[in-house]
């Protein structure tokens, strides 16, 4: 048979064809949409609770209350107890992570096999659940075993608490993030540190130009898109951190940890205050709404760049 | 056998118009180069007729049979592309073995696959994975697959883009016997006008989305359509100057540089005295010490020595600059010296200066 | 940028050490205690050289834990199984749902496509309890509340931006010319789709999978809020564990590296995609 045969044999009107062609894609990407739906309707259902009066004790007494639950907060310290130490959680982490990851990086640069398999082991802590490593910590400063706690009572500090102590609460967590992300912005810059172009730095030295011009007026420079990305990205996870401040102390001590997510959930669970609690998560998603639009124009930028590269 | 008609194909991408009323013919066996500047709209053309992109308008018609609308595997179109695109994932013969439309056995299937490699001369490389293979060798096997499948329309999207000057050269010996094989209507893209005069039977000049003309490589070259025509074919590339023919003494003339040089006979264009393009080919320039009848003065500004000519860059007393190559044995002219240059009548060509469309003089006919 | 003076060398020696120290250690250290017993790991000061036991691990993989009060049942075994269960299935419906729309958005520029990318990739940046609290009350009145499909479909909240943007990329990477190539020989759009688009993103599809996969192992808020004790992951799991076990660290340390264990051996393997994963897809390692 003929390919001419064989075209008139399977001619479709062409119409349909043609349309069937053009309907391929959302037929495709149908499914995802499914999910995306199923993303935003419960979201969508957040944001409608946190305009209600919505106790799931006191059923009866839901009704719309308009913006009622925020107006609230403005009087309530028990909110701005949370966005404050959400805020120093945040600034604190990601400040530490990204001075650390970005010293270990420079130190790991040189592709050398003894700093790959360093970078390598260091990727361990990020790929640990962050609950269960809030747990190992746990266990290392445990006050009748811990490994750490004996550590510091070498050096005179006895009954130091840890977790359970107030004034140290938050340094303790804080510690174990750093322990779990500072890998992440470690592995980031080290990648873009590897993908610099050679030249810049080559011209410098010839030149005999001083390591702090290179490192401040060329390095860094260059390095901006990803220390943005990988900073942005931080901020993203570290002002919602849940996992690691519920495993460690569930917010405690007293209301010590309580940041946004922890605050939202106890709200929830324990008084089953629907609408409060969506409404502290509406306020916390306009401030990680804010922040995602700036990195995902940073990211779209990297990644167009890792294509072009391709 | 399925003659390949496009009928005023219209595309455009936003405000560019990558096709504008296209219509062309290509039978079945014949070879039709389109060649054109970049961004004329020549790939895209290629795509329409194998179906990645649909027209906005206008037809596509194979064997009779509109393909508009019809998916790529149903349009009975072979294609090889600038960039191979062969599957990386495969061998050189599983590449070559996928071009083969109906479900054959699979000995059958390997006893076509080697006697195609065994045409192209790739046999010897057929368990190779494309990584493997030098660029020579991949174009053939992207050719070879495009080949197998004995498809009714074979599109090459210039294919010798990629490779090397000795293979481009070997190829545009060998690529017209090869595409003469079957009976397919071969569309062939290129750059390249040496090349498209080495392979087409007919070469289809496109130009912003139109077709400029269409005409046997010998015509286009010696009967350029318009100046933009005139100008992609030659190289070095035609000499322009802008001239207002008059009709006296039984002839056309015009002013070159304040020289009064004659162009042809009297013929029924020689009324209208507009202003013209008038185009000489460099090789159609003559060069002598002598003045005399026709003889445009002009010094030679510099002489670029090429293996078989010579190039010299002439400025005439106005300013104007032109090319002429001349054969290397008659290089008696050095740079600086004064010179008179002539051209024969029939060398002239003389083009609209509004619409650039070649104004009628009688020619001889070159041989490409 | 290289201090090659001695002083240099000596510092970055040094600096390399307390990094590794710091990070390292903790694994090490509850390596250790997991092959400890309860007084080895109560003794003052500890030590680094001890007996090994593998009770720890015995008692954990037996579900008996022989305490100072009696015998306690304990299901850590059946976490580490629903952790396999629902990161694996997940996976899987990420690949099934994520690889076509991936396909989709890298070959087809069009504005719904884009919408749900970027509504997805947005979604991964959103409080997850924004989603999760709602869809709680939805799951009981859908009966969807502690079942391994409830959870498996919100775990595509991690695994389908992942598969998305990493696979999108790798299909981008291809050029459009080699599936039309196939086309033209006669092949249909979804053969096209089969044998060359997706074996040739196949390593980007498969880091991809393996990334989802210690993502949703790693996650625990999900399944804080969605499943109950016979339904949950280690990551929840190990924490209730800790509370009902009382004083057994042994066994306690024996769990956190039966949990961790998978996704470090899986995250070693897939190192080489780890950057990319890690960025989703904007970075390469």
């Amino acid at each position: 048979m003929s390919m001419v045969q064989l075209l008139q044999a399977n001619a479709l009107p062409r119409r349909t064809t043609k349309l069937r062609g053009r309907l391929l894609p959302y037929l495709l990407s149908l499914p995802a949409l499914l999910v995306c739906i199923a993303i935003l309707v419960p979201f969508v259902t957040a944001a409608i609770y946190s305009l209600q009066r919505y106790r799931l004790n006191l059923p009866y007494l839901r009704g719309f209350i308009g913006v009622d639950n925020y107006i609230d907060f403005l009087s309530d310290p028990a909110f701005w107890n949370t966005l404050r130490i959400s805020l120093i959680y945040t600034a604190v982490t990601v400040l530490l992570e990204l001075l650390l990851g970005l010293g270990i990086a420079l130190l790991l640069r040189r592709p050398t096999r003894f700093h790959n398999a360093v970078s390598i082991m260091l990727l361990l802590p990020l790929m640990t659940a962050p609950a269960i490593a809030a747990l190992m910590w746990k266990l290392m400063t445990n006050p009748g075993f811990g490994i750490l706690s004996y550590l510091v009572s070498l050096f005179g500090v006895h009954d130091f608490k840890w977790a359970s102590d107030p004034s140290t609460a938050l340094f303790t967590v804080v510690l174990v993030d750093v322990w779990v992300y500072t890998p992440f912005i470690m592995i980031l810059l080290l990648a873009g540190l590897r993908s610099l172009p050679r030249q810049p730095f080559e011209a410098a030295a010839l030149d005999g130009v001083p390591a702090s011009f290179v490192f401040f007026r060329i390095t860094l420079p260059m390095l901006a898109p990803y220390i943005i990305t990988a900073s942005l990205f931080r901020l993203l996870d570290s002002i919602q951190q849940f996992d690691i401040i519920y495993a460690m102390t569930q917010g405690g001590p007293g209301d010590r940890l309580m940041v946004f997510q922890v605050q939202a959930y106890l709200e929830f669970f324990q008084y089953t205050n629907v609408g409060r609690s969506a409404a502290l998560l509406m306020i916390l998603w306009l401030i990680t709404n804010i922040l995602s639009n700036i990195f995902i124009k940073n990211w779209l930028r990297l990644r167009a760049r890792a294509h072009s590269h391709a | 056998m399925a003659r390949l008609e496009l009928n005023s194909l219209t595309k455009a991408f936003g405000a560019v118009r990558c096709a504008d009323d296209l219509s062309l013919t290509v039978e079945p066996g014949e070879i039709v180069a389109v060649f054109g500047p970049s961004g004329s709209g020549k790939t895209v053309l290629l795509r329409m007729i194998a179906g990645m992109f649909e027209p906005d308008d206008g037809d596509i018609l194979i064997g009779g049979q509109s393909v508009v609308g019809a998916s790529p595997e149903r349009r009975g179109v072979g294609m090889a592309f600038q960039n191979f695109a062969l599957f990386p994932h495969m061998t050189a013969q599983d590449n070559i073995a996928s071009g083969l439309r109906a479900k054959e056995t699979r000995s059958d299937a390997a006893a076509r696959v080697k006697s195609i490699a065994r045409l192209l001369k790739i046999e010897h490389v057929l368990g190779h994975a494309p990584r493997e293979l030098s660029n020579g060798q991949k174009q053939r096997t992207a050719l070879a697959r495009a080949l197998i499948g004995n498809p009714e329309v074979l599109l090459l999207d210039d294919p010798l883009r990629n490779v090397d000057a000795k293979l481009r050269y070997e190829m545009r010996l060998e690529l017209p016997s090869l595409l003469r094989r079957g009976t397919a209507a071969v569309l062939y893209v290129t750059q390249d006008y040496r090349e498209a005069m080495a392979i087409a039977d007919r070469i289809a000049v496109l130009i912003n989305g139109r077709l400029e003309q269409v005409a046997r490589p010998d015509e286009i070259y010696g009967r350029p359509a318009s100046v933009a025509v005139a100008r992609l074919f030659g190289d070095p590339s035609i000499n322009l100057a802008e001239v207002a023919p008059c009709v006296e003494q039984g002839g056309v003339f015009a002013d070159i540089s304040g020289s009064r040089v004659r162009l042809g006979p009297v013929d029924r264009h020689a009324e209208d005295d507009g202003a013209c393009w008038l185009g000489v080919r460099p090789d159609d320039l003559l060069i002598s010490a002598a003045a005399g009848e026709g003889g445009i003065p002009a010094r030679i500004v510099a002489v670029t020595p090429m293996h078989e000519k010579a190039v010299m860059l002439l400025r005439f007393a106005d300013g104007m600059e032109w090319l002429a190559a001349l054969p290397s044995e008659a290089g008696i002219a050095r740079a600086d010296e004064d010179v008179f240059v002539r051209f024969a009548p029939e060398a002239a060509l003389l083009f609209d200066r509004a619409t650039g469309l070649r104004v009628g003089l009688p020619h001889r006919r070159y041989a490409a | 940028m290289d201090h090659s003076g001695l002083l240099g060398r000596i510092f970055r020696g040094v600096a390399l050490t307390l990094v590794l120290v710091f990070f390292m250690f903790p694994i090490v250290w509850i390596l250790m205690m997991s092959f400890q017993t309860n007084e080895q790991i109560l003794r003052i000061p500890p030590r680094l050289l001890f007996e090994p036991t593998l009770a720890n691990y015995e008692a954990l993989i037996s579900g008996q834990l022989r305490t100072a009060a009696g015998n306690l049942e304990i299901s850590f075994m059946r976490n580490l199984f629903n952790s396999f269960v629902l990161s694996s299935a997940a996976v899987v419906l990420a690949l099934l749902l994520g690889v076509p729309a991936a396909y989709a958005f890298a070959r087809f520029k069009f504005r719904l496509g884009e919408t749900i990318a970027f509504t997805l990739l947005s979604f991964r940046f959103a409080p997850p309890l924004l989603v999760l609290l709602p869809l709680s009350l939805y799951y009981q009145q859908l009966g969807l509340n502690d079942t391994y499909f409830g959870i498996v479909w919100v775990y595509q909240l991690i695994a389908l931006p992942l598969i998305l943007w990493i696979v999108r990329g790798y299909f981008e990477d291809i050029s459009p010319d080699i599936e039309h190539a196939y086309r033209l020989a006669g092949h249909s759009w979804r053969e096209a789709f089969t044998r060359i688009a997706v074996p040739l993103a196949g390593p980007g599809i498969a880091a991809a999978a393996l990334l989802s996969f210690i993502f949703c192992w790693n996650n625990f808020v999900f399944a804080l809020i969605l499943a109950s004790a016979d339904k949950q992951p280690v990551t929840v799991g190990a924490l209730a564990f800790v509370t009902a076990s009382g004083i057994q660290y042994g066994q306690i340390a024996a769990a956190i590296v039966l949990s961790v264990l998978p996704t470090l051996l899986l995250a070693l393997y897939a190192q080489r995609y780890l950057v990319e994963g890690l960025s989703l897809g904007a970075v390469k390692g």
